[in-house]
């Protein structure tokens, strides 16, 4: 008696678990059929984080008129998306800058070949609170100077001038606190920073291509934001699209790269004459390229109107007509 | 405890005449056999969890240890990714979390106790302890949000106005709500455990209430009591998102003691270098390839701490099981 | 440790009839303002915690509420999508559906044959008590080391058999992670079973599996079910571990038409990462779209917690 009440007082939720797991799973596979075509039929993208997002845009589209492909895309980084790539783990690798040649070299040992796609432009902007007047633009000098590795410890922007003369900058900043809020280092438009603005400057110098250490640093854009507009005399970067969107609380900075000040825009940086701008990639295998249909399928969507149309709608800036032109060229003679 | 039917498999043979063969069906016994085999492959499994622990975190944090200039784990601050690895930077952040944490839940947790065990009538106890024990089951993650959008902007920057939103401190407050019902349960059961001589007695002596509780049955209840709160420690020690979403200093942190800032403690230390990008491939300052397996070297030292702790609280637990 | 309960809870009534006779008798009386003091101190502390818990799930349904009213189930049932208006955590909850299953599948009866040796076949040695130990020692490792285990062993060790970052591997990783609750659940559910009980299975020739199986295992059955229904909350639950064995922390993927099976070696994502992936996002919308998660998440996690709890509490009573 007492044996038979509590079994069936574990078998009632037992049974009830059950039978609910089973009804998810049910529904959810209305759709799939048993049918599974060796590695055709799906396509694994991995990469840059900050070209994510278009690929990312691309496949959702994609598979709103393709709903039996099955697509994956993240974003681990550029670097671990190529050790990906070229152990032929993924079909498709998202990147932020041109691939290196220790990696060219795993793929071709790893017998991968690839077709580099050019994609889009993202910008960085430079940002302060819109309160501050003193600053208009800067050079990369005065940016290694204000946040370079040497700048640890300065509290006020006139802390840098002696560096910003040392390094050739203009060395002579406002006596006004200085307080940064940007990405952490962990983030891709981080690398992309220091890539760009800092590290011939560093190599220069002897030191490091870091970011000096003691700045505020988040993995939200939003609290960037925030800091910066927080501040009457801040300084920070965030991804163009994102400062523009917040163009009411904070101010972008014209950058001066040699060449004289420019702001960022959707011209100078399709241009190249903004120069915080780097190109973002897409790198196709091209064994999976001619031999499963899907990626084919994929890629020749993002190298159509509606896939050049994400690059914008994410937030990036547009390939001249020419350039794109020249990528679907590429791909088309792959 | 374990053995508490250990004697009891082989009446047969104990009885057993002489001559006459009393051990049943062998079949029967073979398959007993088989049985006890397979259930204790299960429990080997548990051992084999153990060794997996040692194996995989002492190679590779060996490693890595041995790839870097020992000199960098005392340096300015923890930012792997360009070869800082200062050890001090995490403990002295997992210790300012930890020690918020304990004073939230050594204040309300205790209280509870107290309350439930010696003051609530038994109805109200029924209905309060359940409640109790469901904010144990909120997943940290929840708590964590939570620290970020209230406790941080409602609690700590209204008091503390330099307060940044990322702080410590609110990280800390929230995991001391999370280890709280830890030590309430604990303690109480604890208290309950004091036999009633003991209350009587004071009684007996003219005490009021106050005085029987505190001077009482909280000295008599001492050990399930530290060793609820030595559990607790253990607990907020290796709580990891609370602290990531409320106050991980992303990328790094340099060596701070403020806990209105944002910093790292070696559970967030983990979770960022298993987020960030390019962890795997790491490029950067020197040494900087080493990032990602200075992962291992802090989930060791993390497994090592927890460790030490919990066998610490074992005995306190393992000496209240023995007090009556 | 149950049957120490069990004692406790018969003093602890006492006492509420043994403390009485001081003050009603005995007491002088004068007004104990200490005392009282003492005491609002005390339901002071205890309403602290209760208000925190309330502020919580009133600020998170405050802020998912307008999902709900303007999305309704189609919230739930859509898939990730970068667009914060057609965005849904299905993909999240059946990550995490998955995920209990493995873990039902693999912990649940690893734990309980496990406590069903330590506490009925087990012999007192050293051996015995070192598993114990261990296993109590298992019990208070942190999740996210359970993360670094998870990721060396099964994702990489056995990359093979669980294909790398899969939600086979995730789900074995929990599995793992939860076992230790498994088995001390268990264990504390088959001691309380009454010798008697055994003592006449065997008096009656069962032999100790017979004895385990039909009287011992159906009478701590209530035990059990709490300790299962506790991990798979807990499973359901955690967040950190999966970080490090990969559930994927993106605003898209899709299945395509892979069955269920092939999904296992696949890409996935769980409820708690989407809420992670979320609260990241930039765009205001998200902010919502992460309560409304938690709002799912808590439901779930709390439901079962207090399922477990209130079962708990009643078989408890029963002996």
């Amino acid at each position: 008696m007492h044996t038979h009440r509590g079994f069936r007082s574990l078998l009632v939720p037992l049974v009830l678990i059950l039978a609910l797991v089973g009804a998810a799973c049910s529904s959810g596979s209305e759709s799939s059929d048993s049918s599974s075509d060796g590695g055709s039929g799906s396509v694994a993208v991995s990469g840059s984080s900050t070209v994510e997002p278009i690929s990312a845009a691309n496949a959702e589209k994609f598979a709103e008129a393709n709903p039996d492909v099955a697509i994956s895309v993240d974003g681990p980084g550029t670097g671990d998306g190529f050790q990906l790539f070229c152990n032929g783990e993924t079909d498709i690798s998202d990147a932020s800058r041109p691939i290196k040649d220790e990696e060219i070299a795993t793929c071709e040992d790893n017998g991968v070949e690839y077709v580099e796609l050019k994609v889009g432009i993202d910008g960085l902007s430079v940002i302060t609170s819109t309160a501050n007047d003193a600053v208009r633009c800067l050079t990369f000098e005065d940016l290694y100077a204000l946040v370079g590795p040497e700048s640890e410890g300065f509290k006020s922007w006139s802390d840098a001038d002696d560096l910003g003369t040392e390094v050739g900058g203009s060395g002579d900043y406002p006596d006004a606190d200085l307080t940064i809020t940007a990405p952490g280092e962990e983030s891709g438009t981080y690398d992309s920073f220091v890539e760009i603005a800092l590290e011939g400057i560093a190599e220069e110098q002897g030191q490091d291509p870091v970011a000096r250490a003691d700045y505020e640093s988040s993995p939200n854009d939003n609290v960037i934001i925030e800091g910066v507009s927080g501040s009457d005399t801040s300084l920070g970067w965030v991804g163009y699209a994102f400062a523009q969107e917040n163009s009411d609380t904070v101010k972008e900075l014209e950058i001066d790269g040699g060449d004289g000040c420019v702001a960022p825009d959707d011209e100078t940086i399709a241009s190249g004459e903004y120069p915080l701008a780097r190109p973002l990639f897409i790198y196709v295998n091209k064994a999976e390229a001619a031999g499963n249909a899907t990626v084919t399928d994929y890629v020749d969507f993002y190298m159509s109107d509606a896939g050049r149309a994400s690059v914008a709608e994410v937030g990036y800036v547009d390939l001249t007509d020419e350039e794109w032109q020249a990528s679907v060229a590429a791909w088309d003679g792959r | 405890m374990a053995g508490v039917g250990g004697g009891l498999g082989r009446p047969l043979s104990i009885g057993a005449t002489p001559g006459v063969d009393l051990s049943g069906d062998p079949w029967r016994q073979r398959k007993e056999r088989v049985v006890k085999w397979v259930l204790f492959s299960a429990a080997a499994v548990t051992l084999a969890v153990s060794a997996g622990f040692v194996i995989a975190l002492t190679g590779k944090a060996l490693e890595f240890l041995s790839n870097i200039d020992l000199g960098l784990l005392w340096e300015r601050g923890w930012f792997p990714r360009r070869g800082l690895f200062d050890v001090r930077t995490l403990v002295v952040g997992t210790l300012m979390v930890t020690g918020i944490a304990m004073a939230v839940a050594t204040s309300l947790g205790l209280a509870s106790a107290i309350y439930l065990a010696e003051y609530a009538r038994p109805r109200t106890r029924r209905i309060l302890k359940p409640i109790l024990e469901v904010l144990a089951g909120i997943p940290s993650i929840v708590l964590g949000f939570f620290a970020l959008e209230w406790i941080s902007p409602n609690l700590v920057q209204t008091v503390f106005s330099d307060a940044g939103t990322f702080n410590l401190l609110s990280a800390g407050i929230a995991v001391g709500v999370l280890i709280t019902p830890l030590v309430a349960t604990i303690s109480e059961d604890a208290m309950r455990a004091v036999p009633d001589d003991l209350r009587e007695a004071s009684y007996g002596l003219g005490a009021r209430k106050v005085t029987t509780s505190l001077r009482v049955v909280f000295p008599a209840a001492i050990s399930g009591i530290v060793a609820s709160l030595i559990l607790a420690a253990s607990r907020a020690i290796g709580e990891t998102m609370v602290v990531f979403i409320a106050a991980a200093a992303s990328g790094g942190s340099l060596y701070t003691v403020d806990p209105l800032e944002a910093g790292q403690t070696m559970a967030t230390a983990i979770a960022s270098l298993a987020t960030g990008s390019d962890q795997v491939a790491a490029g950067g300052g020197q040494d900087a390839g080493q990032a990602f397996n200075s992962l291992y070297f802090v989930g060791l030292l993390l497994f090592a701490f927890t460790l030490g702790l919990n066998m610490i609280g074992d005995r306190f637990v393992q000496r209240i099981r023995e007090a009556y | 440790m149950i049957r120490r309960t069990k004692t406790a809870s018969m003093t602890a009534t006492k006492t509420e009839t043994a403390t009485e006779i001081p003050d009603h008798h005995i007491g002088r009386r004068k007004l104990d303002i200490a005392g009282i003091v003492f005491q609002l101190a005390l339901v002071a502390s205890l309403l602290a915690c209760f208000a925190f818990l309330m502020v919580l799930i009133v600020d998170v349904v405050k802020d998912g509420a307008p999902v709900f009213a303007e999305r309704g189930t189609d919230f739930l049932t859509s898939d990730l999508s970068r667009d914060p208006a057609q965005t849904g955590v299905w993909q999240g909850i059946k990550g995490s559906i998955m995920l209990a299953m493995i873990t039902l599948i693999v912990a649940i009866p690893l734990g309980v044959a496990c406590a069903v040796y330590l506490e009925e076949y087990a012999p007192a040695t050293r051996l015995t008590r070192f598993i114990n130990l261990n296993i109590r020692n298992l019990a208070g490792v942190p999740s996210v080391v359970y993360g670094i285990l998870g990721l060396v062993i099964f994702v990489q060790w056995f990359e093979g058999f669980t294909g790398g970052r899969s939600v086979i591997a995730g789900g074995l990783t929990l599995s793992v992670l939860v076992l230790p609750i498994v088995v001390i659940t268990s264990a504390e559910a088959i001691r309380a079973v009454p010798q008697s009980l055994r003592e006449a299975g065997f008096g009656v020739g069962a032999t100790r599996w017979d004895v385990t199986r039909r009287l011992v295992l159906p009478d701590a059955s209530p035990g059990i079910l709490t300790g299962l229904i506790l991990s798979l909350s807990r499973a359901i639950g955690e967040t950190a571990p999966l970080l490090l064995v990969g559930a994927v922390a993106s605003n898209f993927f899709t299945s395509g038409n892979a069955g269920y099976l092939e999904q296992l070696h696949g890409t996935y994502t769980a409820l708690p990462v989407t809420v992670l992936t979320w609260a990241r996002q930039p765009q205001a919308e998200f902010r919502e779209l992460t309560s409304a998660a938690i709002v799912v998440l808590l439901g779930i996690t709390l439901l079962a917690n207090l399922a477990a709890i209130l079962l708990r509490n009643r078989y408890q009573k029963k002996r």
